[in-house]
């Protein structure tokens, strides 16, 4: 391929800020940067980075547009440089660190004295690297005492780390290196939209498509979708909310049909005839009429995912989950189903086969490794298991009873907040939730409800203006660290700029705080420091990162964990020997279908379903602040079917009102054929007026707390016939 | 509370796992007369056409020491005085609430020499003739199928017609013997029939219609040949009766319950004479009708689990009807897609008429019927178009509004149409026009860096970032070079056509959604002027109002 990334230039070998595919970049300083006008750099709105794409097993060279565009946020007008205060007219001032940070200490102290502990929160956030994300979980535990801390990655891999660590003993998003796809001759891909949020990934898919073997489940014609056309595969197009009843149904054809591999799943699995009975109600022509797929169509793709295994004979096959079918109060179980679908077919810890979810956050892997999620610590560790409390304890130079239990998902604690018997204060670092939460009316109303908001970001995000006190923080290029990407691979993450005024690492803050409240000694701000400390706390968990360090990364580049020592190569490939499991068997788990939480009903009688575009990033804060991705995707919109719209009366680009249990918001129709009649979509990037995340449901899964942002029951109308008819 | 359930079946079976799981108090016996577990009823003539393994069939059973189930135990009595039911080797098993769940029985026609003995069960018919309703029947019938042999399939209602196909899919010269001139005729019309009839016909099956078997001939107790009222000889190693079923109501009926067609019972599934005896699935008769299908028998059960169970008591009210979808008809026939659902003298309350529109193409095989009223279907009729059946199937059962002019519903539009066409040649489009999608790169930025140097797609990449994301787009970029460079060397205008020669330009936003690989088309806010992209799909299709008769030839879409 072409490959812009045979640098010349002294640049600084890195990653990028945003998604979890992290593609390799290298940035060099405008002014050294050959043929760059060096006067102009950082002023007149070019960045002060010239962004490159660096070969590496992942991107092999390319990037996407915001990968491309990212050193523009560096320099966005807005960018942060003081710390910020409220001030009494609702406004805010500059402030000095020392003011700012003996500000939060008290109102932590006045918090904690007063309500205990659990009065203060941590919300954190997927994009945050590794050591920032362990410091953080640290800081909760031992200085703050509180079980509250949850992350955003809660709204996006909680499902799939649920089920796979129930059903294999292990979550590490991809258990196999991403270039394996390429050799297969069948992939699944059930809700994932990689070729518009991370296209750089399609790039893997080529092999398969050219056998004819991508199968793509979605409500949407999507970008992805569209690359089965031509004979490279198949597109399935269900009814929101319908998935897991299209995987029971390539389930039951597996087993009718006699397609499993049966040795496979004898030496390696337990729970068969409980499968077996708990799909033998879904035969295909019952699931028709619930998910809207024909029977043939799903015979067809169970067939062709059989013929691809290996037992029988094929190059190979994957099936790989993303929000779209994650995001639901059944999150888990559709996950579970697709882990089913992979074990009958003998594909899991196999070379050349797999079964794996698609990351969506740039370290949401690494975050919930290493102690955001509520209710682990370092090394994938449970907070509720004695022997990971004793050895965590040992390294943090505590004692294990002092450590809180777990806390509760991100839901539900940012339902608690200001609430009787909640916290009264939050720390929220790396997360905007008042865009990205669900029901995220409600959500503003409980952080307008704290006593005090602390908020830590590189712009005034919208969550950032809720808050008491805005601290600024570094971004990517201003700092050092490591990531853990899609494929449980830790990447380096390196400083190509100094922090512009007075902006910090979240590793500095951290150490301040808990300096005010009395650990002077425990929070190190050397990112390099804090992976080794990081390293020795994840020993002997389920991802050990013991044997990785930031001198071993500079040397080979990057290493997928587990890794459990200094001379231990890293596992590109898991389960190939058993799995990590009482018994060393992966377990097959029945699942039933229930509905959605908010199903269609008479007064709402179409499926809202929400995404990403390619233009921008999760809740825009940053995408938003660059020039050309802005004039992009300037703003939201209601993707609809042009029968719909037609039955609506709505021309494209008319503004339209859509109602649900939740709120409402306005937004202009965008008609396209790429979408189900019964259906809209709309991107949740945007804040304020057109926001998704008004609308949609904060419903959660039982087991993993997972929201279900995917499935909303709406109602649309057009606003022209609001007005002309009588309130 | 003491429950007692009779039957095992599809219905029993779940309903007896549904209820110890919502109500850990209840103490449930369940008198199953079939030797082996429950299991997957629908399935059999999936079995019999060799698409299902018998072994797949098992269905999910109580796994709770509340549930106890006496597999191979009959009931032959209830004694409503003492609530007591009595089975076959004498035992009673006292209840507070009895639950019959009988189902059905086929219906075997009385056609000389078919039966070996008097006794109405079917283990009394000779070798060579069976019905297809229990496993054991599946695995007779296999067991004379075979390929080239003959068989005769009696009846040509659902059942039938999966038979049928089955036995033909097996390989088997099949005749198929209806007593009616149109086949499934509770379901289909006479087009409609037709049609399914071709297709049977293509399929290699002999239709006879309007005609009855009469009698056989058999050889060594075992079936030879089956004649028909027209007086024809069919030879046939096998013959299948399809002919109905008739509910189990003989044990409720001998009680003193009330019993028409199945055992009467209200909106809360209990019979009228005895509130403490209640009647689910195939057996039971509710207001509405009964279906013969188990969609309608498990919304039954789930009902009856709700109203019981302690935590979901949603109070005294029966539990209302779950979603459409009850009277949902999908024939499982190899090679042969067919739907009938709804019913349009049931259509919605309101005074709207209902609107209807078909679609009739014999000669393709095709029928499609759309029966719209208030914004909803209300009945469809599908033949031959496997993903019409699905999402129409779909739109009907979750009551979701369906497009302003129901002849959209005709040519499969409820899913989105699916990857369909190839994006015009590179060459062709305009310089506006996005090629690389993930990095917002126009052809005209392509052809102008090709212009300023960049001779191949390697260095057009480094200079424009086209074709640096998904790389899906590498190839036009190649093309475009040469074609520019051919064009530069022709001293032509090398970028896009000319434009005396263009057709009218479409605005950029549908340009640019019409490449079919094009990953999210470009958003451009199209001018509120702008020719409307609504109405595509299917406005093409040649339909006939209902009342017309069907359009001979229609040109496919
Ligand atoms: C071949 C075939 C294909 C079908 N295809 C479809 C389809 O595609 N879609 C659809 O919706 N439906 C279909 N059906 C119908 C569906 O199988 C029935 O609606 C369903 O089985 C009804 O369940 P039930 O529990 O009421 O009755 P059954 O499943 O018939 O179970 C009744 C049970 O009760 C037992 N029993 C009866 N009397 C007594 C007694 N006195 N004591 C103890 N036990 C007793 C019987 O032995 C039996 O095991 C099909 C049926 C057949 C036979
Ligand atoms: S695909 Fe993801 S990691 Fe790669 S450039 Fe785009 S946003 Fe960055």
């Amino acid at each position: 391929m072409p490959s812009p990334s045979t640098s010349s230039l002294p640049g600084t070998p890195t990653h990028c800020p945003y998604c979890a595919l992290q593609c390799a970049q290298t940035l060099t300083p405008r002014d050294t940067a050959a043929g760059a006008d060096s006067a102009r750099a950082g002023q007149d709105g070019q960045p002060p980075l010239v962004v490159e794409g660096r070969d590496f097993p992942t991107n092999r060279g390319g990037l996407c547009r915001k990968g491309w565009t990212s050193a523009e946020v560096l320099t966005a007008p807005d960018r942060l440089l003081m710390p910020q205060l409220r001030t009494p007219d609702g406004g805010f001032r500059e402030a000095g660190w020392d003011e700012a940070l003996d500000l939060v200490a008290a109102g932590i102290r006045t918090a904690q004295q007063r309500d205990g502990a659990d009065a203060v929160a941590v919300f954190g956030g997927g994009g945050l690297t590794n050591e920032k994300a362990y410091a953080l979980g640290k800081f909760t535990r031992v200085v703050l005492g509180s079980r509250l801390i949850d992350y955003n990655g809660r709204f996006c891999m909680s499902a799939a780390a649920t089920a796979s660590n129930r059903s294999l003993g292990l979550d590490r998003g991809l258990g196999f290196p991403l270039a394996d796809l390429g050799g297969a001759d069948a992939v699944l891909l059930l809700g994932s939209n990689v070729a518009a949020t991370m296209p750089p990934f399609v790039q893997h898919l080529e092999g398969v498509r050219s056998r004819g073997g991508l199968m793509v489940l979605d409500p949407r014609d999507s970008a992805t979708a569209k690359l089965t056309a031509d004979g490279a595969g198949l597109h399935l197009s269900p009814v929101p909310g319908t998935d897991l009843v299209v995987l029971l149904a390539l389930i039951h054809v597996v087993l009718a049909e006699g397609l499993l591999d049966a040795d496979y799943v004898a030496e390696r699995t337990t729970g068969l005839p409980e499968l077996r009975t708990a799909t033998a109600a879904w035969w295909p022509e019952r699931a028709e009429a619930v998910c809207g797929i024909g029977a043939e169509r799903i015979r067809e793709t169970a067939r062709r995912l059989a013929q691809a295994s290996p037992s029988r004979g094929g190059r190979g096959a994957y099936i790989l989950t993303g929000r779209g079918v994650e995001q639901s109060t059944q999150g888990t179980a559709t996950v579970t189903a697709a882990i089913d679908l992979a074990l009958l077919l003998g594909l899991i810890g196999r070379e050349g086969s797999g079964y794996g979810p698609i990351t969506g956050q740039g370290n949401g892997q690494g975050g919930r490794e290493h102690g955001l999620k509520a209710d682990q610590l370092p090394g994938y560790r449970l907070i509720s298991d004695p022997a990971a409390r004793a050895h965590v304890a040992s390294v943090w130079g505590v004692d294990p009873d002092s450590l809180p239990g777990p806390g509760v998902p991100a839901v539900q604690l940012l339902d608690m907040l200001g609430r009787p018997g909640g916290p009264s204060t939050l720390l929220v670092a790396g997360a905007n939730v008042v865009v990205s939460a669900p029901n995220a009316g409600a959500v503003r109303e409980r952080l307008a409800s704290l006593d005090l908001l602390v908020v830590l970001d590189t712009v005034p995000s919208e969550t950032a203006l809720c808050a008491d006190v805005i601290l600024p923080v570094v971004q990517w290029a201003e700092e050092e660290g490591t990531m853990t990407n899609l494929e449980g691979r830790v990447i380096r993450r390196r400083q190509a700029r100094p922090a512009p005024g007075q902006a910090r690492s979240e590793l500095w803050i951290l150490r301040e705080l808990a300096a005010r409240l009395g650990d002077a000694s425990g929070f190190p701000t050397d990112p390099a420091a804090v992976f080794d400390e990081l390293a020795r706390a994840s020993a002997g968990g389920r991802a050990d990162y013991s044997g990785i360090s930031h001198a071993r990364l500079d040397a080979e580049g990057s290493i997928q964990w587990p890794c459990p020592g200094p001379e231990h190569p890293g596992t590109p490939r898991v389960f190939l020997d058993g799995f990590p499991t009482p018994d060393g068997r992966a377990r097959l788990i029945p699942v039933e279908h229930r509905a959605p939480d908010d199903d269609v009903r008479e007064q709402a009688p179409l499926h809202l379903i929400t995404g990403r575009l390619l233009e921008q990033y999760q809740s825009g804060a940053q995408t938003r602040r660059v020039p050309s991705l802005l004039a992009a995707r300037p703003g939201s919109f209601v993707e609809m079917h042009p029968l719909l719209a037609d039955r609506l009366g709505v021309e494209d680009g008319e503004v339209v009102l859509l109602r649900t249990r939740r709120g409402e918001t306005r937004a202009p129709a965008r008609i396209s054929e790429d979408i189900r009649p019964d259906t809209v979509f709309m991107p949740f990037h945007y804040a304020g007026e057109g926001s998704a995340n008004l609308l949609t449901n904060d419903a959660t899964d039982p087991l993993s707390g997972m929201p279900e942002f995917k499935m909303t029951a709406v109602e649309v109308l057009p606003v022209r016939s609001l007005e002309r008819s009588p309130a | 509370m003491r429950i007692v359930v009779i039957g095992h079946g599809m219905v029993g079976s779940r309903f007896a796992a549904d209820l110890a799981r919502e109500d850990p108090s209840a103490e449930i016996t369940v008198l199953g007369h079939e030797d082996h577990d429950p299991y997957n009823r629908v399935q059999l003539s999936s079995v019999v056409a060799g698409k299902a393994d018998a072994t797949s069939l098992a269905l999910e059973q109580a796994d709770s020491p509340q549930v106890r189930v006496l597999r191979g135990v009959r009931a032959v009595a209830i004694d409503r005085e003492r609530r007591e039911v009595v089975d076959a080797r004498g035992d009673r098993h006292p209840y507070d609430r009895l639950v019959l769940a009988t189902g059905s029985a086929a219906r075997i026609p009385d056609i000389p020499g078919v039966r070996i003995d008097p006794d109405p069960a079917h283990d009394g018919l000779i070798s060579g003739v069976s019905p297809l309703k229990d496993l054991d029947d599946a695995r007779r019938i296999i067991d004379a199928a075979g390929p080239g042999r003959r068989a005769v399939v009696l009846g040509a209602g659902v059942l039938g017609l999966e038979v049928a196909t089955g036995l033909a899919a097996r390989g088997m010269r099949v005749t198929l013997v209806h007593h009616r001139e149109r086949l499934m005729e509770r379901q289909l019309d006479p087009d409609a029939s037709d049609i399914t009839r071709g297709a049977l016909e293509r399929l290699g099956i002999v239709v006879a219609t309007g005609v009855d078997a009469t009698g056989i001939t058999a050889r060594d107790s075992r079936l030879t040949g089956v004649r028909l009222s027209d007086g024809s000889m069919h030879p046939a190693e096998l013959m299948v009766l399809c002919t109905g079923t008739v509910p189990a109501v003989a044990l409720a009926a001998a009680a003193g319950l009330d019993c028409e067609h199945g055992i009467v019972v209200g909106e809360d599934q209990a019979t009228p004479k005895d509130p403490a005896i209640f009647a689910i699935g195939d057996c039971a008769q509710p207001p509405e009708g009964a279906s013969g299908l188990v969609a309608q028998g498990w919304d039954q059960a789930r009902r009856l689990v709700q109203a019981w169970s302690p935590a979901l008591a949603t109070g005294a009210a029966p539990v209302p009807a779950g979603p459409r979808g009850g009277d949902l008809v999908r024939v499982k026939a190899v090679g042969l897609a067919l739907v009938t659902m709804g019913r349009i003298d049931r259509a919605g309350p309101s005074g709207h008429a209902p609107r209807s529109v078909r679609l009739s193409d014999p000669a393709g095989g095709r029928f499609t019927e759309v029966v719209v009223q208030d914004g909803r279907l209300v009945a469809a009729t599908v033949i031959g178009d496997d993903e019409a059946a699905a999402s129409l199937s779909a739109a009907f059962t979750r009551a979701t509004p369906v497009p302003r002019d129901p002849v959209h519903l005709l040519a499969r539009p409820l899913a989105v149409q699916g990857a369909a066409g190839t994006a015009r040649p590179v060459t062709e489009m305009d310089d506006e026009e996005i090629v690389c999608q993930c990095n917002g790169v126009s052809k005209g930025a392509i052809c102008q860096a090709v212009h300023a140097g960049s001779t191949n797609a390697g260095a057009v990449s480094k200079a424009t970032r086209a074709g640096t994301g998904c790389g899906t787009c590498r190839l036009q970029i190649e093309e475009l070079c040469t074609a520019t460079k051919a064009a530069a060397a022709a001293g032509a205008a090398p970028d896009g056509p000319s434009r005396e020669a263009a057709p009218v330009q479409p605005p950029p936003a549908m340009a640019a959604a019409r490449a079919a690989t094009a990953p999210e088309p470009a958003d451009a806010p199209e001018p509120a002027d702008a020719p409307s992209t609504r109405g595509g799909g299917g406005s093409s299709v040649p339909v006939s109002t209902s009342s017309a008769t069907a359009v001979p030839e229609p040109e496919l879409v």
